[in-house]
């Protein structure tokens, strides 16, 4: 029996699962532009740190498509993980008593604002890390290449997120220039 | 700050698809540094610090509780 078949069911869904984390991350980010150049919501400075941290989870899932499997890139993810339920909680907290100044922005999804839908997806994405390790373990996975259909679509969609973070830098440049950001107007479009 | 943060992240992504490791692992770890200084960087009042006195609760502002069968 050849050694790395018993490892190759676990490998497989370790592919599939990254591919579906991806996969769910740029759902949310493009879900996010839409709000942004369809629904005319600028994002606050917040809620472009909790893109950032998205694409850092992207970032680990990415290596892993073009390295193979390191734990280290699961680390990485989990560590833009916990940044994103950082911030989603703090901000969260700063408006959830509403004052002159401070209420949720945009438009409520399913009766949830933004940075409660980031608390919830950063949870998420920490407890499927967790149950992935612990059901499928690290020892296994290492040089199995994904199967040619799965690699192909991961490539893909990797640079698919390379492309919407380049978007997302035009859109912080437009908006925020090199200083702060601001809510109001894209600062480099004023005038227009 | 943002453009920095956002550039670093977006040349470590780029790094990471087409470029050596050891460079996209410089630019994600220079991004997550400056995503940090920046989050605490908006989060500070300069008025509350990174308190949220908003959030306390004062027991004394709590209606007072009377006992069954207590009329004083």
């Amino acid at each position: 029996m050849n050694p790395t078949t018993g490892a190759r069911l676990p490998a497989t869904l370790n592919h599939l699962f990254l591919f579906a984390m991806m996969l769910t991350m740029a759902a949310v980010l493009t879900t996010a532009m839409v709000f942004q150049y369809y629904g005319g919501e600028i994002p606050c400075p917040l809620c472009l740190l909790q893109r950032v941290a998205m694409f850092g989870v992207c970032y680990g899932v990415i290596l892993h498509f073009r390295l193979g499997y390191s734990a280290r890139n699961d680390g990485v993810s989990m560590l833009f993980a916990l940044f994103l339920l950082i911030v989603s909680a703090r901000q969260t907290l700063l408006d959830i008593y509403p004052r002159p100044g401070h209420s949720y922005i945009g438009n409520a999804v399913l009766g949830l604002h933004m940075p409660v839908w980031s608390v919830v997806i950063a949870v998420a994405i920490l407890l499927a890390f967790a149950i992935k390790l612990a059901v499928l373990g690290g020892e296994d996975l290492r040089d199995l290449q994904p199967p040619p259909a799965l690699g192909r679509l991961a490539r893909l969609l990797c640079l698919y997120v390379v492309a919407i973070c380049l978007i997302n830098l035009v859109s912080v440049i437009l908006q925020c220039g090199a200083g702060a950001c601001h809510t109001s107007e894209y600062r480099l479009l004023r005038g227009l | 700050m943002m453009l920095a943060v956002f550039t670093t992240m977006s040349l470590a992504l780029l790094a990471g698809y087409y470029g050596p490791r050891r460079c996209a692992v410089l630019l994600m770890l220079a991004c997550l540094v400056l995503s940090i200084g920046l989050f605490l960087f908006e989060i500070y009042s300069p008025e509350y610090g990174f308190r949220m006195p908003w959030l306390q609760v004062q027991l004394d502002a709590l209606p007072h509780i009377r006992s069954r069968g207590d009329h004083s």
